[in-house]
């Protein structure tokens, strides 16, 4: 308990120390100094976090009495813990990388200032997650708020990320006033502030407050989490921020609009129906269709990336309603494994897109441009970034080795479990979901194979790109270190989902692990699931040897514990990366063995005879996502920016304009219409100000008959 | 679509039994000038009516250089005695390097050959013959042959045409493109010589000048019997005519 | 008669006066009644008005724009075709050698901007006001300064190595962000002939096509000068395989003007029969590929299946599958028998059906109906504007056709319709290529049942120098072949207008705007050959 408490302070401290170096280290110095002492705070706030996860050791550091107000609490919890652990994963590269990356910022802007904000909102996030009562929840939200709007607006002197920084404050201002109503409604039954008397009192909330509370803290929340509707600030923020606070903003922030989510609808307040549940679950699979449909047609690296981050954002939130629903419909353990799956795809989620991030904050400063149309061939000159955006984008692309695949196989399993439900309409809705999810997953891959074959493959299409060269051992280490997670969260969900269900469990009051990770090759006798019969025909068959030759719990299985169909979903990804190596290194020995002889000779790629294949006659990625544009024109309705044709004499034309934008879906059918509304309400008032004094009189006159005539009536 | 099967069905089989027969349809093949060991002096002066120059008096006998005939019938319509004519279509000829050097390709290209064409300046008739082997009336899929779309699957490069000066470089990559082994088939008199193009500032004496040739079809055009021939002795499943003959060729060309 | 804009008319022999009037007597014209042709000759500056005023006032198209450099000045020949009964018009220009700087016209008569293009790159002239996109004949490797049609320039000289430009990139017009140019050929996936389109796209549709032609450029019109008569017919014949007898027709026309000989009517109906079998195979071939390009595998059998057997039928008539070796000036080279002409009916007769049967299969395949229809639109003002030939032009609507605007062997003595279509789609030039073969199996069966008798030798001719327009519709269209004789009696100046090259000029209307997977079938429609643009 001590232990944990005050390396927990220790954590503050350091916090405390970073800004006080920043503060007196010259700019020169500062980026260095910052990743010594926010490494070594991420190394603490991990060996911290980690402890809480593996031991289940819950602390709590009581703080100042405020008056009338109560307690303030920091307790770390599972489920903190987990949260307060991805953030320590994610700020530890990030950091490191910082030290190379933030160099190109010398004498353009004040390192001194990144470095203070950069440690504050370490400590701010990190209290915002062990924060255990109203008061100081809101605190540090805020807190986090304004000092992630500062470091995103770093880049101060353009005027567009100025106003990104401030819509993003803007919206950010908004979901928090939500969610802290949404808090307050909580607390107004309870008399205290403290999550745990929250806990205790909300048994007796009645079904509209319930209603009120989940929509305001589900909308609130949302916002920070970048779901629809309240998403459009996260693709203007990305573009604007500095290439790791990127990393963070996808890796860490966005959790913190989850980690809301999650307390308060899972933890404090379990939803008891399943309509907020079934709202969560829609959120969710359309915000990730609409994302990752714009991240597939979106040139700019970072734009991208934004979008499908909204993307990953919707599959969690997708997972976590699905999850609320089988909590409201009685089913603990099939929404501890959609929980699982949520909350494990989120993890994910934050190495991916931090490692996706950090690569493109390596093109960017390595080449000075991130529209892909102008980017090609740089797996040549800068190979191991390359490399480490190809991990992560097939990592994002779900594809198997890699972490993306285990979750996201995962939640659309979830999808299948509604059969379990009773009601057809949720069934239908479930399905719906589910096959959504599914294009979803297909678009994702359409998505990332543009982005690393238009960036990374082919050649390259500008003299930028041509002459681009590696960027140092400091920014290539911590996306190596990404890299590495994303492959092992790929290949031992065994080993993750015991933990996760640690954290889980106490919001379910199931464990799953031994349904979503059972001992290899283990049948009991006994077992409730299994007749005796079938359990001594798989001993006969020999089974059960194979525990003693593979150890640990080898295979991620479902159960859909019939007796005739013991076991349906099964899949290890530890035994699949192993029959990999082993089919790859056969078939590479078998073609060395067999062509040893036979020499061969590399020759260009045939290209029809031309003279030059010129950089210009390749596809761009503009042209790769096209027909996506074109399928998908109901939802984009591009126009026609710019379609003007310039001629000479009628029929010799020297320039063709072709030119489509297309306006957010979520901006088009929702906030240009409110802003809209907006502006004529305010015109017709601005109406009513005509400047003359007898036409105000007469409103007051108006307006003391209308009064008298309301008290008349009363 | 139920129509469109019966009448394929309806129409049968319209191929041609080459190679297994010998084909003897009406118009399959124009033929071509064969030499005469006559000495008439009336047939010596055919000599003169040649405009390609593709017929030589040689000791007393008429030879014909088929790498220069471009089939204008001139040495046998409208004069008195014509050179004899003959109606075969088995033309095609290894080269001599290519007969020296042996097995160009290997056994096992000899019932799977796959095919690039490259029209190196054709007028069009060669390239509308070699679209005819593709078609039912020969259908040179039945022995093997695939007409592919990029160089780096073929094994060999079919060229028509007299290689035009802005055909040579897509026609030296396209060659560099294949992988070895690889064969060259010349198509056409303009493929062997230059025709009555070349040649010039514009186009070339031939596709030799460029890569080297293993098989040549004589002929303006050749039928598509006499393509498939050529094919045919490039996988050696069919000899080598000896229509071309070498002292014509030693003596050296010249253009009227 | 001249339909003019209003409902006026205006009488072609009146066209001396009106010109003279016009021009206050600057600008000089004369009649030749005999060869239903007004000549005009005027100076430099008024070209491009007078142009105008024929093009878009009177209605004529431009056939061809010849340039010849005689010892001591250009001389520059602008023809004009009209309707039936408009005559030929010849704008001719003299233009002094020092004197490079010629007025473009092709901002009136947009058909004339290939023209310009051309002789820019083979004689060095410079067009005034032609905006100059980018090289042409003369590809980028092509030494600045170099003109081959010039006549100092030897023809028979090897061409030399030239490096490339590696600063040279096409001319790029689309501007819209992430365009790029989707390269096609000059190679291309199938036994095609050579040519390169550089389609500039954003993806998925193509904005603008840039062709890049003249891969095959043989040089004809430069190699045939100097040649004597019997070795240009060679070429005349050769340059484009699938249309040689119509080529080699123009050819001996143009001879036949030259020296006047006098061809007998009997060798007159034999090239009509001749060049309808070579229009007829023709566009059973143009039909096959159409049916191929949508991939269509049985009725491309079937066409192909027609196709071969109209080979069949050439070689067993006349000896040679493609019509070669036949024409000669003055007469043909060989005669054929009544019976000959008796099978000839009864074999296209059985053409005809099969032909029938095909066209009413193919009419309803919905699936290959699909893929052409309202694809590839070429509208019929921008047909004229870019003054296309051939079946091109008449399925856009345009009905003009040699045989029946400046007849020539006899063709105004037999009646036959030319079929037109509106649309101008795939599907219209699809139904066009049906009913010109129709019409063309007729011909031949009116003219093969009533052989006039005659002498098909040619007869003996004085050879004497000059020059003269020989036309013939070939299977694609106009052809035009100017020819010069010079005093040795070999070929001065050989000047070939052939229907693929103006009509190339307007593919890009109907390939653009469309997606890529019809451009193959659109590049099909229009069944060109590159060999016959390329010359």
């Amino acid at each position: 308990m001590f232990e944990t408490s005050s390396l927990f302070i220790l954590f503050l401290t350091l916090c405390a120390t970073g800004t006080a170096f920043a503060v007196l280290l010259p700019d020169r110095r500062n980026p260095t100094a910052l990743a010594l002492i926010a490494s070594l705070e991420a190394a603490v706030i991990l060996w911290v976090s980690g402890y809480v996860l593996l031991t289940g050791r819950v602390f709590q550091i009581d703080l100042w009495d405020i008056l009338s107000l109560g307690t303030m609490v920091l307790r770390m919890d599972g489920l903190s813990a987990l949260f307060v652990f991805i953030t320590g994963l994610v700020f530890l590269p990030v950091s490191i990388f910082s030290a190379g990356y933030m160099k190109k910022y010398l004498g353009r802007y004040s390192l001194k200032s990144f470095s203070i904000f950069y440690h504050l909102l370490f400590a701010s996030i990190v209290l915002l997650l062990v924060a255990s009562d109203i008061l100081s929840f809101l605190l540090t939200w805020e807190g986090m708020s304004i000092l992630s709007y500062l470091l995103v607006n770093y880049e101060h002197e353009k005027e567009k990320n100025t106003s990104s920084g401030y819509l993003m404050l803007a919206m950010s201002e908004a979901g928090t006033l939500a969610a802290a109503l949404a808090l307050l409604l909580l607390a107004r039954g309870a008399g205290s502030l403290d999550f745990v008397s929250l806990r205790s009192a909300s048994t007796v909330l009645g079904e509209s407050s319930r209603w009120a509370i989940f929509l305001l803290s589900f909308f609130g929340f949302g916002v920070k989490a970048g779901l629809i509707p309240g998403n459009v600030w996260l693709p203007r923020a990305h573009p604007a921020a500095p290439g790791n606070i990127s990393a963070l903003l996808s890796g860490v922030i966005l959790n913190l609009g989850l980690y809301g989510i999650v307390r308060v609808n899972a933890d404090i307040l379990p939803v008891s129906q399943i309509g907020p549940g079934l709202i969560t679950l829609i959120v969710g699979t359309i915000s990730a269709l609409v994302g990752i449909l714009y991240a597939t047609i979106r040139n700019d690296m970072k734009k991208m990336l934004a979008h499908s981050s909204i993307e990953n954002m919707g599959i969690i939130t997708a997972g976590l309603g699905a999850g609320f629903v089988f909590t409201a419909s009685g089913y603990p353990v099939l929404a501890g494994i959609a929980f699982t799956a949520a909350l494990y795809h989120m993890i994910n989620h934050s190495l991916y897109k931090a490692l996706l991030f950090l690569s493109v904050g390596a093109v960017d400063s390595s080449v000075g441009d991130r529209n892909m149309d102008n980017l090609g061939g740089l797996i040549k000159v800068m190979p191991w970034t390359g490399l480490f955006f190809l991990v992560g984008a097939l990592s994002i692309a779900s594809l198997p080795p890699f972490n993306g695949f285990v979750s996201e196989w995962l939640t659309l399993q979830t999808m299948l479990q509604s059969a379990a439900l009773e009601s057809t309409a949720v069934k239908i809705v479930f399905a719906l979901c589910g096959a959504s999810l599914a294009l979803t997953a297909a678009l994702a891959v359409t998505c990332f194979v543009k982005a690393f074959a238009m960036s990374f493959l082919g050649i390259a299409r500008s003299a930028k790109a041509e002459k681009a060269i590696e960027v140092k051992r400091s920014m290539m280490i911590p996306m190596g270190m990404l890299a590495v997670s994303c492959f092992l969260f790929g290949i031992l969900p065994t080993y993750v989902i015991p933990v996760l269900d640690h954290t889980i469990s106490p919001l379910t009051h199931e464990s799953i692990a031994d349904e979503l990770v059972p001992p290899f090759f283990t049948v009991v006798k006994g077992d409730p699931k299994f007749s005796d019969a079938f359990v001594s025909e798989f001993h006969d068959l020999g089974a059960q040897t194979g525990r003693d030759i593979l150890p640990g719990r080898g295979l991620v299985v479902l159960h859909r514990g019939t007796e005739r169909n013991p076991v349906v979903f099964a899949m290890s990804t530890s035994y699949t990366v192993v029959m990999l190596a082993l089919l790859l290194g056969g078939t590479f020995i078998l073609v060395r063995v067999l062509t040893k002889s036979r020499t061969v000779t590399k020759k260009p790629a045939w290209d029809g005879g031309v003279r030059r294949l010129l950089p210009e006659m390749t596809y761009t990625a503009t042209g790769f996502s096209n027909p996506v544009r074109v399928i998908f024109e109901a939802i984009f309705r591009s126009s026609m920016f710019d379609d003007k044709k310039e001629t000479i004499a009628v029929h010799f034309r020297t320039a063709i304009g072709n030119e489509r934008k297309e306006v957010h879906i979520m901006d088009r059918s929702v906030f240009q219409p409110i802003l809209k509304g907006i502006r004529s309400i305010a015109s017709l008032l601005g109406r009513m100000h005509t400047g003359s004094v007898n036409i105000y009189a007469a409103y007051v006159l108006i307006s003391l008959v209308v009064v008298l005539i309301i008290q008349a009536l009363l | 679509m139920f129509k469109w099967v019966l009448k394929g069905l309806k129409t049968g089989i319209v191929t041609t039994l080459y190679p297994d027969k010998d084909e003897s349809a009406p118009g399959a093949s124009p033929g071509l000038p064969v030499g005469q060991k006559d000495n008439k002096e009336e047939v010596l002066s055919v000599v003169s009516r040649c405009p390609t120059g593709a017929l030589s008096r040689y000791d007393h006998q008429i030879t014909v250089d088929y790498e220069l005939c471009v089939h204008c019938f001139r040495c046998v319509r409208r004069i008195k005695d014509p050179i004899d004519w003959q109606n075969g279509y088995e033309w095609a000829a290894s080269t001599a390097e290519s007969a020296a050097g042996g097995h160009k390709l290997g056994k096992a290209f000899r019932r799977s050959l796959h095919i690039r064409v490259v029209d190196a300046g054709a007028c069009g008739a060669c390239l509308s013959e070699i679209e005819q082997i593709n078609k039912p009336y020969y259908n040179m899929h039945r022995l093997g042959f695939f007409i592919t779309p990029t160089p780096r699957d073929a094994d060999v490069l079919l060229v028509a045409g007299p290689v035009t000066d802005h055909m040579r470089m897509p026609l030296k990559k396209a060659y560099d493109a294949m992988p070895t082994p690889k064969g060259v088939v010349a198509v056409g008199t303009c493929a062997l010589s230059g025709g009555v193009f070349g040649p010039s500032f514009a186009s070339g004496a031939g596709v030799s000048e460029l890569i080297p040739v293993d098989i040549m079809i004589p002929g303006c055009p050749p039928p598509p019997l006499a393509i498939i021939h050529g094919l045919l002795v490039m996988v050696e499943r069919r000899r080598s005519s000896s229509l071309t003959s070498p002292k014509s060729q030693a003596e050296g060309r010249h253009h009227v | 008669m001249i339909e003019l804009n209003g409902n006026n008319t205006l009488i072609f022999s009146d066209l001396p006066e009106v010109i003279a009037k016009r021009w206050h007597g600057q600008v000089r014209a004369s009649l030749d009644v005999k060869e239903f042709l007004c000549l005009i000759e005027c100076e430099a500056s008024h070209v491009p008005d007078l142009c105008n005023w024929l093009f878009s006032e009177l209605g004529y198209s431009l056939a061809s724009l010849i340039i010849e450099e005689l010892p001591s000045y250009w001389l520059l020949r602008y023809v004009f075709y009209g309707e039936p009964g408009s005559g030929q018009i010849h704008v001719s220009l003299q233009s002094s050698k020092s004197e490079k700087t010629i007025p473009s016209i092709s901002r009136f008569v947009h058909t004339a901007d290939w023209f310009e293009r051309e002789a820019e790159d083979l004689f060095g002239l410079v067009f005034e006001g032609h905006p100059r996109l980018g090289d042409f004949v003369l590809h980028e490797e092509w030494p600045e300064g170099v003109n081959p049609m010039r006549t100092a320039f030897d023809a028979s000289c090897p061409y030399i190595h030239r490096e490339l430009d590696p600063d040279w990139r096409p001319h790029r017009i689309v501007k819209a962000p992430g365009a790029f140019m989707m390269p096609i050929g000059p190679v291309f996936s199938d036994a095609a002939e050579s040519a390169h389109f550089l389609l500039e796209t954003v993806g998925e549709d193509v904005i603008r096509t840039i062709p890049r032609f003249f891969y095959k450029y043989r040089g004809v019109e430069k190699i045939a000068e100097g040649r004597s008569i019997g070795r240009a017919l060679l070429l005349s014949e050769r340059f484009s395989g699938t249309s040689a007898f119509a080529h080699s027709l123009a050819f001996c026309q143009a001879i036949e003007k030259i020296f006047r000989i006098d061809v007998s009517v009997r060798v007159r109906a034999l090239r009509i029969i001749l060049a309808e079998l070579e229009r007829l195979r023709h566009h059973i071939a143009a039909i096959a590929a159409i049916c191929n390009s949508t991939a269509f595998a049985v009725a491309t059998s079937q066409a192909s299946i027609l196709e071969e057997e109209a080979l069949r039928l050439t070689c067993t008539l006349t000896g040679h599958r493609y019509l070669f070796g036949l024409n000669a000036p003055g007469g043909l080279s060989m005669d054929f028998s009544e019976q000959a002409f008796r099978s000839l009916a009864d074999a296209v007769y059985k053409l005809f059906n099969k032909l029938s049967e095909l066209k009413e299969m193919l009419r309803f395949s919905s699936s290959f109906l699909d893929r052409l229809e309202e694809v590839g639109i070429v509208s019929r003002e921008l047909a004229f504007a870019y003054g296309l030939v051939g079946p091109i032009a008449r399925a856009s609507g345009i009905t003009r056709d040699l045989r029946k605007v400046l007849p020539y062997s006899d063709y105004e003595n037999i009646a036959f319709d030319v079929p037109s279509e509106q649309e101008g789609d795939g599907y219209a030039r699809l139904r066009l290529l049906f009913s010109e073969a129709e019409q063309s199996i007729n011909i031949i069966r009116k003219v093969a049942l009533s052989m006039p008798e005659g002498e098909v030798t040619p007869p003996r001719f004085e050879v004497t120098p000059g020059s003269a327009l020989g036309w013939a519709e070939a299977p694609r269209g106009a052809t035009f072949h100017w020819v010069r004789i010079r005093g040795d009696g070999r070929v001065g100046r050989y000047r070939l207008t052939t229907p693929s090259f103006t009509n190339w000029h307007g593919f890009h209307l109907a390939s653009e705007d469309f997606a890529f997977q019809d451009f193959p079938i659109i590049m099909a429609t229009f069944g060109l050959s590159n060999a016959e643009c390329d010359r």
